[in-house]
């Protein structure tokens, strides 16, 4: 213990004796060691982390897929059903004792109307779930109660329990909320408890519920428009405590059985030849420790690949450490000889060496720590721009400690050895022979080897970085089909301030009328929801006079309620017929307008204007009639190619259904959730604009959300640009990295050749070719690093073909500025010492030995 | 053909380190003749290195004339210095200053690669000639660091030969040598000397200083005496 305190000690004091090798060590290992923790807190927040409920390994979800939000009929098209009706949960938890407690939650969440007493209403983000959801989960409330059985009946009074942040955050953390009445969408709802801190829901995501509301309520709150009770809506997901001991693939088969049977029952799981796809849908039983995982699988691949990049990172500093100590125990050949002319064995050097590696890692290692630490929150801040309340801390937990501090001791074990081991072969005669008789730079090999593969690595990380940065360039200067400049959206909700079905039109009229008035707008749309804001309503089409699609027949369009002018207002142009005008309403001819796919799709080379079309069900296939066409334009996904689209007018509500989930759905889609504005110029007091106006319509019309376009536009690629950044951030890193280690290769190599070039240079070589000499040996390093990266980088860009859009993942142009940038790099690198080397003078070389 | 190859006016070198002047060399005058064997002695910090780095254009002289084949070389840049060393001068070091990394043939080689228009054909013809004028040929695969330090420093004649200089000069070419080995290289530089070279030698032993024909003596950075070996013994 007292030579090990010993051989610290030491190791300190030779560290700040050398404090530029001491630094450029320590900042470079804090940077690999930093970016990857930085990256594993994110990992480890995401992708690794249990969510606080009481024995998490009992906990299974019935399903493995996102599939949000609201799906009628089959479940995509293998067969493998991740959402169910409330009527199928119910039949899952009657039939499956294996349970001991199954719980149901709505697969989206939903934006509500939120009011304290005479307070100015919020949106907050809530969520429906079963009365046993807490219990299920095993959480109990933090003060008050959280829901039993007997809360989701339809006979109970509603009740709600609040999120700890949402307590805290909206409600003053006032514990008096608890027994006392709010309004949700203008319906009264008593707070019976708060939930736990750290208790974010069943699911990790940059927005969580604010509170809980019990599945039976929702008919209250969604009046005409609810879906609880329609067998054929399948909204919710299904996680429940599995009893000890019960076999997983069993309880599978099952459950899968239970939801063939019970499909057998429901026409549209057997009308027009439907039944033949029964036997082949089934369930995937799943564990749920971790929550619900669609954020982990939308992101899992995006963070395997900063992983592996950021370990890419860290190798390169690795690299360069190893240089540096490499070139270290090089200098101290002499040292070493001494120490063992003095009596010292090899075993006591190889420790000293040895400590002096582990405690420059661990310096690295912590200073890495605070590089992480602000790493992870600006990560955090890209990942989830917006969000209100993180569910992932940016602050290192035990396992991220664990992680830096494990591979801080691994460089120091692994790039510590290696110059030990050569500094302890060196004789102890050469103390006395001083210098050797010859030049030689053959010992430099393994670090222009480790320059080598650092080059190799660096131009991995520059081509990835080029690629990613193209695609994302791609995404955001796509042509989505409509124009953004100077126009805005507002998020309001209408149904939420107690708006009925009869009163919409005459508030759609008023606002219309009312922002066209306001100075400097030119358009008005209103929209059940606008492009590119990450909703999407889609329906099964059916051409009057056309048989009911096959199941499995592509057969989906996205549609959407707009108002008249709404197309021009967002720069779609049309291609045919007409746009809607204030006379569709609901007393004139049923219309839609669709988009060229929709015709291509649904009416090849025809003329569609005149057609009819319905949805679902043949009886209604003739419910509008096509009185325009207008271009393609990206609505939902932008990284897709346009799928049909239908739109109908704001106010025309179809009276024909007779079915409640169709006049359901009709209802619902009666409400505009957008306001799109265009104004003749950028608007700086937009925002304060447009609230004043809505309130003035209404001061219980609140505003949820309001953006420019161009900013709705770009929130759909923060996880691409999270990405782009990230490996450009990395490729950066690396190639400086690679170049101060090829700078310090080549200086130590220009020192060490000092002698030579004074030989050369006697023996009449000029500067130029001095020069040369040096960068030729760059040269060949990079060449060789070319040499191994080149295909190297092939390879990565076959394993993120998944995250590129419109780009190559073989893209030349990336390929070759990733190839030049290293090249300048290393060719500046590489000339500084270069040209230190020719200015050396022979006879002042000549003497240096 | 005989003729000066070498000719020296009142030649000074002065180091400036901080505020302290050095004066290395005060007024050297020497003339050296083609095909004389010159050695220069004297002790430590005389300025025989000095005077030796200058004559071969390792340095330039702070003041004096220098004209080397009847050319001015004093003030030449560093290019024309390169180039006039490369083809004038051939150099033997104490410490042999072979290239580690490069094998016997090619140290030899080396000076040779800094002449432009010299066909490799020729290079080769000229390395294999010197390394068997030296008796070296059969190693001429081998490294340095395979060789003895009586081996390595033939070499470093065979390379100072290569060229086909105007003069040899020799900085201590033997004080990294045993008694054998250096008596061994003094031999060969008499052969050269016999066969017609120009040699200019640096040395602190009279045993080796000796072997040339006319001595130097520097003392403080001047000539203080010049002759041949038998006159300095006369007149010490």
């Amino acid at each position: 213990m007292n030579k090990l305190w010993q051989d610290v000690r030491y190791g300190l004091r030779q560290l700040r004796k050398s404090p530029g090798f001491t630094l450029t060590a320590v900042i470079t290992l804090a940077l690999g060691i930093g970016a990857n923790a930085a990256i594993f807190t994110l990992v480890q927040g995401i992708l690794l982390r249990s969510l606080p409920f009481s024995d998490p390994n009992q906990l299974y979800r019935i399903g493995d897929k996102d599939d949000c939000c609201v799906e009628g009929g089959f479940v995509g098209d293998n067969g493998d059903f991740d959402i169910y009706s409330y009527d199928l949960y119910l039949q899952f938890k009657q039939s499956a004792p294996e349970f001991e407690q199954l719980a149901a939650m709505r697969a989206g969440f939903g934006g509500f109307s939120v009011r304290r007493g005479n307070e100015i209403a919020k949106e907050l983000t809530g969520e429906y779930v079963s009365g046993n959801y807490f219990s299920t989960l095993g959480i109990g409330s933090y003060l008050g109660r959280v829901f039993s059985d007997s809360d989701d009946t339809p006979s109970a009074a509603p009740v709600v329990v609040l999120s700890y942040e949402g307590w805290q955050n909206e409600f003053a953390s006032d514990t008096s909320i608890v027994g006392s009445t709010i309004s949700v969408e203008t319906h009264p709802f008593t707070v019976i408890g708060i939930a736990p801190r750290g208790f974010f829901g069943d699911r990790i995501t940059g927005n969580p519920p604010m509170f809980w509301i019990p599945l039976n309520t929702e008919p209250t709150i969604s009046g005409n428009g609810s879906i609880l009770h329609h067998p054929d809506s399948n909204f919710l997901y299904a996680v429940g405590r599995v009893k000890p001991g019960t076999p997983i693939p069993a309880l599978q088969a099952k459950l899968s059985a239970t939801m063939r049977e019970w499909m057998k029952t429901r026409p549209v799981y057997t009308e027009n030849g439907a039944s033949a796809e029964i036997p082949k849908q089934h369930v995937t039983v799943v564990p749920a420790g971790g929550g619900i995982q669609n954020l982990q699988q939308e992101a899992g691949d995006g963070l395997t690949m900063l992983m592996i990049l950021s370990s890419v990172v860290l190798l390169i500093a690795c690299a360069n450490i190893a240089n540096l100590l490499l070139a270290r125990a090089t200098a101290r050949k002499a040292e070493v000889s001494l120490r063992m002319a003095l009596g010292s064995g090899r075993s006591r050097l190889v420790r000293q060496i040895f400590t002096e590696s582990v405690l420059l890692s661990l310096i690295g290692g912590l200073v890495g720590l605070a590089v992480a630490y602000a790493g992870s929150r600006v990560i955090l801040i890209l990942a989830f721009p917006g969000a209100k309340h993180l569910p992932v801390s940016a602050t290192p937990s035990w396992q991220v400690l664990g992680f830096a501090f494990g591979i801080s001791l691994l460089t120091g074990a692994l790039f510590g050895t290696t110059p030990a081991w050569i500094s302890t072969h060196a004789q102890p005669a050469e103390v006395l022979r001083g210098s050797s008789r010859s030049t030689s730079d053959r010992s430099s090999l393994p670090q222009k080897a480790l320059v080598v593969f650092q080059a190799a690595l660096s131009l991995v990380l520059l081509v990835g970085a080029a690629l990613m940065t193209k695609s994302l360039n791609k995404l955001e200067h796509q042509n989505f089909g409509l124009h953004t400049e100077n126009r805005y959206v507002a998020h309001f909700d209408p149904h939420g301030a107690g708006y009925s079905l009869d009163r919409l039109p005459a508030l759609y009229h008023e606002i219309q009328n009312r922002f066209e008035s306001l100075p400097g707008v030119t358009g008005v749309g209103l929209a059940m929801y606008s492009p590119l804001e990450g909703d999407n309503w889609g329906e099964c089409i059916i051409q009057q006079g056309h048989p009911a699609p096959r199941p499995g027949e592509h057969c989906g369009s996205t549609w959407d309620r707009v108002s008249a002018g709404y197309l021009d207002v967002i720069g779609v142009p049309k291609v045919r017929g007409r746009e809607f005008t204030d006379q569709d309403t609901a007393t004139s001819l049923p219309v839609a307008i669709v988009n060229e796919t929709f015709v291509k799709r649904f009416f090849p080379n025809q003329d569609p204007i005149g057609r009819h079309f319905g949805i679902d069900d043949v009886k209604y296939s003739g419910s509008w009639e096509i009185i325009g066409v207008f271009k393609d334009f990206k609505i939902n996904n932008p990284k897709e190619e346009p799928r049909p689209v239908y739109l109908r007018p704001m106010t025309q509500y179809y009276k024909p259904y007779t079915e409640s989930g169709f006049i359901s759905t009709e209802d619902q889609s009666m409400y505009a959730n957008s306001i799109m504005l265009r104004f003749n110029r950028p608007q700086q007091d937009a925002d304060a604009l447009i609230r004043r106006t809505l309130a003035s319509i209404d001061p219980n019309l609140t505003i949820n959300d309001l953006r420019s376009l161009d900013a709705q536009v770009a929130d759909n690629f923060d996880q691409d640009r999270l990405l782009a950044r990230l490996t450009t951030l990395f490729g950066v890193l690396a190639l400086i990295l690679a170049s101060v280690g090829l700078y310090g290769v080549t200086s130590y190599l220009v020192v060490r050749r000092t002698s030579e070039i004074g030989i050369r240079m006697a023996l009449g070589s000029t500067r130029g070719r001095v020069v040369q000499l040096v960068l030729r040996s760059v040269a060949w390093q990079i060449g060789l690093g070319l040499a191994l990266g080149i295909p190297s980088t092939l390879l990565a860009g076959h394993y993120m073909k998944s995250q590129l859009y419109g780009v190559s993942e073989y893209d030349a142009t990336a390929m070759i500025a990733g190839v030049v940038v290293l090249c300048c790099c290393a060719l500046i690198a590489g000339f500084i010492p270069a040209r230190r080397a020719a200015s050396i003078e022979p006879m002042q070389a000549l003497r240096t030995e | 053909m005989s003729g000066t190859i070498i000719e020296i006016e009142n030649l000074t070198k002065v180091f400036y380190t901080d505020e302290i002047e050095t004066h290395a060399l005060s007024g050297v005058h020497l003339t050296i003749d083609r095909g004389e064997y010159v050695a220069m002695s004297g002790p430590s910090g005389c300025g025989k290195s000095t005077l030796l780095s200058i004559i071969g254009l390792l340095d330039t002289p702070t003041g004096g004339r220098y004209t080397l084949n009847g050319k001015e070389v004093a003030n030449l840049n560093f290019a024309d210095r390169s180039r006039i060393r490369n083809q004038e001068i051939g150099f033997i070091f104490q410490s042999f200053n072979l290239i580690g990394d490069l094998t016997v043939a090619e140290n030899v080689e080396l000076p040779l690669t800094y002449r432009t228009g010299m066909p490799s054909s020729e290079r080769k013809k000229k390395v294999q000639e010197s390394l068997e004028r030296v008796n070296m040929a059969h190693r001429m695969r081998h490294y340095p660091a395979q060789l003895s330090g009586g081996q390595q420093q033939r070499v470093a004649v065979a390379r100072a030969l290569a060229g086909s200089p105007s003069i040899l000069l020799a900085d201590e070419p033997t004080g990294n040598l045993d008694s054998k080995n250096g008596e061994a290289v003094m031999k060969l530089l008499q052969e050269l000397h016999q066969e017609g070279a120009t040699i200019c030698m640096v040395t602190h032993d009279p045993r080796f200083a000796a072997h040339a024909e006319r001595q130097i003596h520097l003392f403080d950075g001047k000539v203080v005496a010049e002759g041949e070996l038998n006159q300095l013994l006369a007149e010490v």
